[in-house]
């Protein structure tokens, strides 16, 4: 099929002389073609909805265990009730909160040092083994250590969820900044900048793009080691919710629990993306 | 030619154990004199040019602008590259009011007025508020160029900043430069490995050999075609032997695989 129509595109190419017909609407499967953003959003909410569907007839066909795989508008009902009885929109703001807390502490120390480890040899050369060590150790594995020091209060979730994003961070904050072409770091130099003006009004404002993309996709991997915090040890927060609820078999609640966390993901980076489109206009 | 401006006396340049030079360089260079450096890629003219704007250091030797001896880089001496040459975030008005941002001699007036003469000049007044990633890649170099002029910049360092673009807009760039250089009374120390882009727009070519660099041939342009360089004046015989000749030069200062050279 998809021969066929490139084909016609070509002929119509071509043939000039002929029907207009398809000379302006190429395939949507032309290799590495365009996709208009409507079609684009249009398709991404047909092929959710059309998985949903799926699943709510399997789900209700019987062919599985409901215990295990309960069907959507079950899901949706647990969603409903636990919002009504188990204050489930607090615990999401529990683990938002925490999330963010974590987060821009990592931003706030990895941004400095991100910068500096590219800005000058020494910096980098000191402190790239360390970071690339821990950056290695699975954050599952520090939790013990972490409990030891921290105790099983709020320190530990926000160290553990730190942990897991410092480090990352700061890497690629120190790849953001080598990035920045040398030629706009030495104009700034002949302009008469010093280094902290060519810093601040050159490299970073140049790094920033980056930057924020690099922000927003570490900012979901922060979700991932609260939920593992949240299950390790807390009495709040979305992690303890899906936690308790897998104790008793709730399956819809569980469930619940992380479209829950689905949508939170799906809107801060909706909500970043869009930040990053209206604050760099101009790439 | 008398008054020496820009002066190398006895600059040598190595990285680690490789020379750069062949030989200790003593250049001199009048005021408003556009001088082209002219040789294979790689063969160290870049790097003297950069140790004029101070973004490089000679290993030996010295580099003097009025008899004082250059320093690190400073706005006097203004750099154009080939590519990343205008910042992106800004506009192109705002890219050529930044070349005044250290300047704390100048009013916010007098930077104003300068911008929008300078914007004037490279013809891009209309295009004040446009980001650098809407215009072609010829405007991005006169924003650099605008930018370096307005910074107050007396020398201007250009590393193949035409390199990138196409054959009508690089002509017709090299004519706007000239005429620029003429009006401005501007040095122009310019890089390219391009004969015809060096006979055209130098009052001076210097030819280097290939790495480690070593000066072929002074060339006078000015004496021969005269100082006004109108478009046509590709088309003739004059220029046109002018060009043969120091292509031949270049190859011979390339070797043997200079045969791709342009």
């Amino acid at each position: 099929m998809t021969q066929e129509v490139a084909g016609r595109v070509v002929t119509g190419r071509v043939v000039t002389t002929r029907r207009a017909v398809n000379r302006n609407q190429p395939s949507i499967w032309a290799f590495r073609g365009a996709l208009s953003r409507r079609a684009q959003i249009g398709i991404g909410v047909g092929t959710s909805v059309a998985l949903l569907l799926i699943w709510e007839a399997v789900a209700r066909s019987g062919l599985v265990n409901t215990t295990f795989l309960p069907s959507p508008t079950t899901v949706l009902g647990a969603l409903l009730t636990m919002i009504q009885k188990q204050s489930l929109l607090w615990h999401a703001g529990v683990s938002t909160l925490r999330v963010w807390i974590a987060f821009t502490l990592a931003a706030v120390m990895a941004i400095p040092i991100g910068i500096m480890m590219s800005s000058y040899r020494v910096v980098g050369a000191a402190l790239e083994p360390i970071i690339d060590f821990i950056r290695y150790l699975p954050v599952p594995a520090l939790v013990p250590l972490s409990i030891i020091w921290f105790g099983v209060g709020e320190n530990t979730k926000l160290y553990l969820l730190w942990l897991g994003t410092f480090f990352q961070l700061v890497l690629l904050v120190a790849d953001d900044m080598r990035r920045v072409p040398q030629e706009y770091i030495e104009i700034a130099h002949t302009l008469g900048a010093n280094t902290r003006q060519t810093l601040r009004d050159v490299a970073f404002r140049a790094m920033l793009p980056g930057l924020v993309d690099n922000l927003r996709i570490t900012l979901g991997w922060c979700w991932t080691y609260l939920i593992i915090a949240e299950i390790v040890a807390a009495d709040s927060g979305i992690g303890f919710v899906i936690w308790t609820a897998r104790r008793y078999m709730k399956t819809p609640e569980v469930m619940a629990g992380v479209v829950v966390i689905g949508v939170i993901g799906l809107v801060t980076d909706q909500l970043l993306r869009a930040l990053h489109r209206r604050a760099f206009r101009y790439l | 030619m008398t008054q020496a401006y820009l002066e190398f006396h006895g600059v040598t340049k190595r990285f680690g154990d490789l020379d750069v030079v062949a030989q200790p360089f003593d250049i001199a260079v009048a005021r408003n004199e556009f001088v082209v450096f002219l040789g294979p890629s790689g063969c160290g003219k870049t790097t003297l040019m950069r140790m004029i704007g101070g973004l490089d250091t000679p290993s030996g030797g010295e580099i003097s602008l009025e008899g004082t001896p250059v320093g690190g880089p400073d706005h006097r001496r203004g750099m154009v590259f080939q590519s990343y040459s205008s910042f992106p975030w800004l506009t192109v008005a705002e890219n050529v009011l930044f070349g005044m941002r250290y300047r704390k001699d100048l009013t916010e007036r007098e930077k104003l007025a300068r911008r929008d003469h300078y914007l004037d000049l490279v013809g891009l007044y209309e295009f004040s508020n446009a980001y650098p990633n809407k215009v072609s890649g010829g405007m991005r170099q006169r924003v650099a160029i605008a930018r370096t002029l307005a910074a107050g910049s007396d020398v201007m360092l250009m590393d193949e900043p035409f390199g990138a673009l196409d054959a009508q807009r690089r002509e017709k760039l090299q004519v706007e430069l000239r005429a620029i250089q003429r009006r401005d009374a501007k040095t122009i120390v310019f890089v390219t490995h391009d004969v015809e882009e060096a006979v055209f727009l130098a009052d001076r070519v210097i030819v280097f050999s290939k790495r480690p660099a070593r000066i072929m041939a002074d060339i006078d342009i000015t004496e021969r075609l005269g100082a006004e360089r109108p478009l046509d004046l590709r088309d003739t015989p004059e220029f046109f032997q002018l060009r043969t000749a120091v292509l031949r030069l270049l190859r011979e200062a390339a070797g043997d695989e200079a045969g791709d050279e342009k």
